[in-house]
């Protein structure tokens, strides 16, 4: 008897898991997205947006403007790998500096930056996928 | 035995203010040098502290700033260049917040020299400061021709600035935000890019300032 209910426990246990590894795909790969992306983020973006996103006075803009990276969704990834010159208007308030170009960022680590960017500093907008990046860079290269 | 740990608790707690209690003041850095001094017949040895060597820069408003303009102030310097993607941004953020405690104390003032004549000019130093929300004089972005800048930054701040087209930006310098005194003496230097030391830079400059006050 107590062998019957050890063994299906057992099962219980080791399909449960199964069944929550399918559900949990995205999420799972989501998550490791937004921890590299922490990571990125603090090597080639903190130095200017800051630690908490919240950039620099009327220099530096913030990321906290969800509406900006939602309407901006397809350029974000642009932005990061030519830079930006032009005048920007980011939580009502106007941007001129020039945002230098991280051209050696690989696409995997774009789309990991960009997914912890829209999910950090109040914004949650979901994974931002390698494939998005790629399909966002072809257009940009024209 | 529960008189000794009452006995242990009074001393420590004796011990502890008495670190407390002494006016605590800040090291003065750099070298110094003895000199014996003749003061009635009698030979006194005195010391000569290293300080900051006369200078002259011109502002964001286009004010020229020397020594005589920070006379009965103590000031923090730093290096730093307008265009620079590394780690001035976040200089400029630790220091507007150290500006933002000391806004309108006259004995409080800071000097941010640019180390890219080329580029900063005073038009864009002077955009630079009202974009970062700096409205006068306390704070002064310092146009200088690059010699005398970098000069000032190896033997007068003890810090470093030169040219290196190796890096994003093209210049490198030391991080540092220094603290001087009334008397042009080195009284500090904290990392600018990290929090905790420009928490303490701002705790010295406040026993810097009681310094001041307890001579009056």
């Amino acid at each position: 008897m107590r062998k019957l209910v050890l063994l299906s426990l057992f099962f219980l246990v080791i399909t449960s898991i199964f069944l929550s590894a399918c559900g949990d795909e995205n999420e799972i790969k989501y998550q490791r997205y937004y921890a590299d992306g922490s990571q990125v983020y603090k090597v080639h973006c903190a130095n200017c947006h800051m630690d908490d996103g919240k950039g620099l006075a009327a220099l530096i803009p913030p990321l906290t403007d969800t509406t900006y990276l939602r309407k901006n969704r397809n350029k974000l990834a642009c932005f990061i790998v030519y830079g930006l010159n032009d005048t920007i208007v980011v939580n009502n308030q106007e941007y001129q500096g020039q945002m230098p170009a991280e051209k050696h960022l690989a696409a995997v680590d774009l789309a990991k930056v960009l997914t912890y960017v829209t999910n950090s500093f109040g914004n949650k907008q979901g994974i931002y996928d390698i494939t998005e990046v790629e399909a966002n860079l072809r257009k940009c290269r024209n | 035995m529960k008189n000794l740990s009452l006995l242990t608790v009074v001393l420590v707690v004796a011990i502890l203010n008495g670190c407390n209690s002494g006016d605590k003041k800040l090291p003065i850095l750099g070298s110094r040098e003895p000199i014996e001094k003749n003061i009635d017949g009698k030979i006194v040895i005195d010391t000569i502290y290293q300080t900051i060597p006369s200078f002259s820069f011109i502002n964001q408003d286009s004010v020229i700033i020397n020594q005589d303009s920070l006379k009965n102030s103590i000031y923090v310097a730093d290096f730093f260049f307008t265009s620079c993607p590394s780690i001035c941004p976040i200089m400029s953020k630790n220091m507007l917040n150290i500006y933002e405690k000391y806004k309108g104390n006259p004995e409080v003032r800071f000097l941010s020299h640019s180390i890219d004549p080329k580029h900063d000019t005073i038009p864009k130093l002077k955009k630079y400061a009202t974009k970062l929300g700096v409205k006068n004089t306390q704070w002064s972005f310092l146009f200088g021709d690059r010699d005398s800048i970098y000069h000032m930054a190896k033997d007068g701040y003890m810090s470093y600035a030169k040219e290196n087209a190796n890096i994003p930006g093209g210049y490198e310098h030391s991080g540092y935000f220094i603290l001087v005194d009334k008397d042009k003496r080195i009284r500090g230097a904290y990392d600018g890019t990290d929090k905790k030391q420009v928490e303490q830079l701002s705790k010295d400059m406040d026993i810097l300032l009681a310094e001041y006050k307890t001579i009056k």
